[in-house]
Formats: structure tokens, sequence, C-alpha cells
């Protein structure tokens, strides 16, 4: 096998010529015949009138191949091992994803000029170094809870005092000569301006994993120049961060001015002091995503909401799990997690049809093709799938306005998934208008 | 305020350059290990470590001993891949990056350090700001830099001792902040990777000589972080002192920094 097992490796070359611009993932890299091949394989099909978009090994491998504005070849490469049989298709929707990711995030921070119009390779190679954090984020996926990267939904958390977080941030954007701007709370977005809502749904995801990956570092705050993959490929923004505390961070996109001395000096206190108790009740929320207010069936161990007409989403595993009839032996917080992602691919690669996107990929929407021959099948529109295995059991629900992933407990009867599905959705719709 | 009268010792400073206060004349060096800090240096720290603190908080003193809390800007000047991002990560107790990215933008990290003033016995938090950008952003981008001059307080020029023209650049870099436009800031050099001497490039007497001529500190870090403030207490008890040093000459005698000082109560 050409990797070792569950890593992913990315290889990103020039489209016309082949020569490697970098290697990220996995610990031991390909042999740079092996990449060769990866590329000439698919510069023989290109010959042929062929686009080779992705193909599996024998030992359970898949690589993924795409090329972007016809200067940038993409190439990922999984090493299977762990897979059960049967989910290739699942695993080659999240490298698609990867790899449309992975060209957005080259755009965020070198525009799309300097990918396309490539005068010096050497150059480009040192530039794009710059991407690098990010692409690593993309690949390990360790942060629990963010699934924004595959559902291309931003991740968000819903604050027990909405109304006083969206004053302050529509206020703080407004003086920042902006009308972009949101608070990220753990991650997630607790509030934004209705602006920052009608960037592309895959900018607004990867300007989240941009704004934590900055928090985590534990700057106090930013001034980074981004181009946005769909909205402005070729002119530069300027993302100004402010962590306002250990865990909440307000941004905005904005123009030439303010400078970030202005804006941090004459506007972050002003507006944001006030609130600092509003704020720590928001932290207080935590991973849970949800309010107090919502309370949860016994027996959910994980859920995934999505609001599919705002492109929003909220997440979280239950600790500890509940276990009414103490049989079941416990899961981790990280296989929870896991399996509420197998899901939640399984549930759109095989059963529910995707959003369409304005920026999907023709090898996704040739995919979509095959997923939607399979539901030509159907006499209808599935609506609802479960799932039972020895860890969980599974429910997927989908209405014109949301679809809900949940995990339940083992313990909960295969007949009561419904009710609990339809009953969970109910309950936090109503409490939180998500 | 002391360390004016010193000019026989400082007679070698050219005439635009703010004169170098000799180390500990104007704050109490290695005063975290002193018995009297610990109440002070408690604030700063949370289970051993140093404590984040968001723009909107500050360290918190109980109200019979109200300190003072004066703010300064520094930018941190320095070849890509000279070690600027792990220079402000070191100094604020924050995690390294174990893998070298570049910095594509502006980030600033705040660090919090009590200084006991040697001649009153005063104590004030310093809260400095440590504006880091990436090399490449600055030459990519034209409105970081002056973004980083803004009302800057301090430079500290970086170079690495396993890098070799890291270290001949300074005079370029000094030089472009000693032009009358910028105003008067503190300059001070950090040697970093000092740890590495199997790869070192720059020797004890280059950096000797080089002191010798522009009459800079120079600093060394490098190596693994202790869990202590011993490793960070140098530098920034020398970058406390040149400020504090700098706004007591440009007050004049009377020196007591009015602008900017706060007392947070959160």
């Amino acid at each position: 096998m050409m990797l070792q097992d569950g890593s992913t490796q990315l290889l990103c070359l020039t489209a016309s010529s082949g020569v490697p611009l970098f290697t990220r993932g996995a610990s031991k890299q390909l042999p740079f015949s092996v990449i060769g091949s990866l590329n000439g394989v698919h510069m023989f099909g290109g010959g042929q009138e062929v686009v080779l978009s992705s193909c599996e090994t024998e030992g359970g491998g898949k690589v993924v191949w795409r090329v972007f504005q016809d200067s940038v070849m993409l190439i990922a490469v999984s090493g299977g091992g762990h897979r059960a049989p049967g989910s290739s298709k699942e695993e080659e929707v999240c490298l698609q994803r990867l790899l449309e990711n992975v060209w957005n995030c080259m755009v965020l921070v070198l525009g799309q000029d300097e990918l396309v119009n490539v005068r010096n390779v050497e150059r480009l190679k040192r530039d794009l170094r710059s991407c690098f954090s990010l692409i690593d984020q993309l690949l390990e996926e360790k942060q629990e809870g963010i699934l924004g990267t595959l559902t291309h939904c931003a991740d968000s958390l819903v604050p027990p005092n909405p109304s006083l977080l969206q004053e302050a941030v529509d206020g703080f954007a407004q003086a920042a000569d902006s009308e972009f701007g949101c608070l990220i709370v753990h991650g997630r977005i607790a509030t934004a301006t209705e602006k920052w809502w009608r960037l592309a749904p895959q900018e607004v995801v990867l300007l989240s994993a941009l704004i934590r990956s900055l928090s985590d570092s534990g700057s106090a705050s930013c001034d980074y120049p981004v181009f946005l993959p769909q909205g402005s490929p070729t002119v530069a923004h300027r993302l100004l961060r402010f962590q306002l505390l250990p865990g909440a961070d307000v941004c905005v996109l904005c123009g030439p001015t303010p400078s970030l001395h202005r804006a941090e000096t004459g506007l972050v206190g002003r507006f944001w002091s006030p609130l600092v108790e509003t704020l720590r009740d928001c932290l207080a929320v935590g991973e849970r995503c949800l309010p107090g207010s919502v309370s949860l069936r016994p027996g959910v161990l994980a859920l995934l909401l999505i609001n599919r007409e705002t492109r929003r989403s909220v997440s979280c595993v239950r600790t500890p799990p509940h276990h009414p009839l103490g049989d079941s032996p416990s899961l981790s917080k990280a296989r929870c997690w896991e399996l509420l992602k197998l899901f939640y691919i399984f549930s759109i690669s095989r059963y529910f049809t995707q959003e369409e996107t304005p920026c999907v990929s023709p090898e996704e929407r040739a995919q979509r093709g095959n997923s939607e021959d399979f539901l030509l099948g159907f006499s209808h529109q599935p609506q609802q799938c479960y799932l039972v295995t020895e860890e969980c059991k599974s429910y997927g629900l989908q209405t014109a306005q949301h679809q809900l992933f949940l995990l339940l407990s083992p313990s909960v009867p295969t007949f009561a998934l419904r009710t609990a599905a339809t009953q969970t959705l109910s309950d936090i719709t109503a409490a939180t208008g998500f | 305020m002391s360390a004016r009268g010193d000019a026989s010792e400082l007679a070698s400073f050219t005439a635009d350059m703010a004169q170098v206060p000799p180390p500990g004349s104007v704050v109490v060096s290695d005063w975290h290990r002193c018995k009297d800090s610990k109440e002070y240096f408690s604030k700063v720290l949370h289970k051993k470590r140093r404590k984040n603190f968001g723009l909107l908080e500050s360290p918190v003193m109980p109200p019979h001993v109200a300190v003072d809390t004066v703010h300064y800007k520094i930018f941190i000047s320095g070849k890509s891949g000279v070690g600027k991002t792990a220079l402000a990560a070191r100094l604020a107790g924050l995690n390294i990056p174990n893998m070298h990215h570049e910095t594509t933008g502006i980030e600033t990290t705040v660090v919090y350090w009590p200084v006991k003033l040697r001649e009153s016995g005063r104590v004030l938090f310093f809260r400095l700001q440590l504006w880091d950008c990436g090399e490449n952003a600055l030459r990519r981008f034209d409105h970081l830099l002056p973004s980083c001059k803004e009302q800057v307080d301090a430079v500290l020029f970086l170079f690495s001792f396993t890098d070799r023209t890291s270290f001949d650049d300074l005079s370029n870099q000094i030089a472009k902040w000693t032009e009358s436009s910028v105003g008067r800031v503190v300059k001070l050099v950090v040697g970093t990777k000092f740890d590495l001497f199997m790869h070192c490039d720059v020797s004890q007497r280059d950096v000797r000589d080089f002191q010798e001529t522009w009459s800079l500190p120079v600093l060394r870090t490098g190596g693994e972080v202790s869990d202590g403030l011993g490793d960070v207490a140098p530098l920034l008890n020398c970058l406390s002192e040149n400020l504090w040093h700098q706004d007591c000459v440009t007050a004049g005698p009377a020196g007591q920094r009015s602008q900017q000082e706060t007392v947070t109560v959160l």
C-alpha cells in the first residue's frame, strides 16, 4: 500500500508541466516516481479526451484528481485500509470536497491571479507556504465538532441572548466601515451581519476555519489580507479579527480603513466592553452549541442539524452519554463525532439530494448524476432514513427547511426513532428559531 | 529618573539615537524571583502557565493595591523564517508552533508584564502588544507596514544565529527605522535560535562588534521553553526598561507617562 492506513496525502502540481508545487499530509511522503505516475496517468487521459477524476487501489486506497482553472492540479490520495467495504463512494465525496476546499483556501490566501498566471514557479512555491497552516487544518480535521468543511454549512452556536449580540455586531461592523461582521465563539458563528450570510457558503466556512486557526494561536488581533474565492478572487479584502475573550472573536471584512490600531483602540472597547457578561454566557454554551433552554431527549447521543435555507448548522455530542438501561458500553466523544460524520456522508451520498450551490465542480455534478440515477430508481424522494449498527442507531430526516442527523443509544427501540427525531427537530426549532 | 547622567559611559552614542539605560538601572531586574512580586505575577499566571487575556480583559488587582497599566506597541522586524512568530509566542507564554508557517498578515500578541521601578519602588503592569507580520505579506500588501508603524513605541530587530544573511541585513533594517519620519522608537536586537550552536553562523565576536557599532542592546533567545519566567524575563525587563526610559526622556525630568495610562477593572 502506498500510504499508511487512514491518512490522506495531498499533492499539488502545475497543470501544464506537472512540476510539483507542494505535498501535505501523511508523515511518509509518496516517492517522486509515484507522484509522477499519478500526474502522467491523468495527462494520458487528457490526451484521449477523457477526464480521470478518481480511482480505487487494490488495497482499498483512493485517488482523486482535479484541475483548477487550467493551472493547478490537486491530487488527494487516501490510504484506505480502515474503511468498511462499499464505503468508497462516501470517501470520494469527502476527497472531492477536500480538493475544492484546498483550492479555495489557496485562492483565499494568494488570490486567483497569482495561481492562474504563474510567472515564476519557484516564487509560487514559496508563496504557497502561506497556505499550509490552513491546508493542514483541512487535512487533519482534528477539531471535534467542526463539520463545516464537509457540510459546506457554517458551524454555528445559538447564543442565549442573540439580539444584544446581533446589535453589537451590526454596530461594530458599521463603525469599521464594513457590512460584513461576525462573532465567533468556540470556533462557531454565534451571530453575523446579514451580508456575512450572503457570502458563498464555502467562503463562510473557509473564513471560519481561518479565524479558528488565528484564534487558536492565542494572538490578540489580526489584519489579514483575504481574497474571497467566489466573491472577490482577484481583489483582496482585509479581515480584521479581535479576540474579545479567550474563545470569543469578532471579525470584520473591510477595505483600506480603519487601520488595525485604530479599530482596536477606538472601537473594540466601545462596542464590546458593555457586553462582557453576555459574551461569557455565550461561551458557557460551550460545544453544546444550543442554549440551556433546549433539552434533548434521553437516548440522544449526538446530533447535526442543518438549516438548508441559511446554510448553517449546529451539532453536538452529549457528554456523558445516557444509558437508560445501563447495558451499552459507552461510546467515546471522539467516536460519536466520527459516527455522526459517517452517517451524514452515508445519508447525503445515498438518499438526500444535496443543495445546488453555485460552485459545484463538474466532478461533483457528474457524481451527483450517479446518485440521481440511483434515486430515480425510487418513485419518490426519500425524506427519512435510518441505520442500526452495533454501536448506535442513527436517524436522518429532511424537510424543506432542515436536515437532521441523529445518533441514538442502541437501547432506544427502533420503532421510536422516528418520533425521537421529529420531536427533537421541533423542540430545537421551537426553542431557538434556528 | 536615573541614567541620564552617565554621559561618559554612554559617550559613543550617535546623535539621533535615544540613550540606552544600563541594564537594571531603571527597573528591578529579576524581580520575578523576589517574594514581593508574587502577588503581581500571580495575576498574569494561571496554573503555572501564562494567562491568556482577551482584549476586554486585563490583570485585576485587589482595590487597595491598584496598579497602573501602561500600553506599548512593539513591532517585530526580521527576515522570513527568523522566528518572529515564535518569539511573540514565547514572550506571551503561548504554544510555539512546531512547524514553520508563513504569517500571511499582521498578528498581534499581548503580554502583560509586572515591573518594579528601581527608584520609586512603584509597580506597573506593562501591556506590551507585539506586532508580527510575515515578510512576504509586507512585500505583497502595501498597507501592512504603515499600519505596523502607526504609533509604534519600539522595534525588535531579529536575526537568527543560524542564518548569517539575517544578521548582515540588520544594519539595513535599523537604518530604515532611524529616519526622522518614524519618530522616536526604542530599538532592541534579538538573536534567535541561540541553542542551535552546531549550526551557528554568527560568532560572539560578530555580535560584540555589532553592539559596539550600534550601541543597541542585543539579547539572545532560543532552546526549550521552560515553564518558569526565567527565559523571558531578561528580554521583557530590558524592553520595559527602555520603553519607560524613552517616555521619561520624552516627557522631561518630571517624566510621567500621562497618555494611555489606564486602570481597567472588569
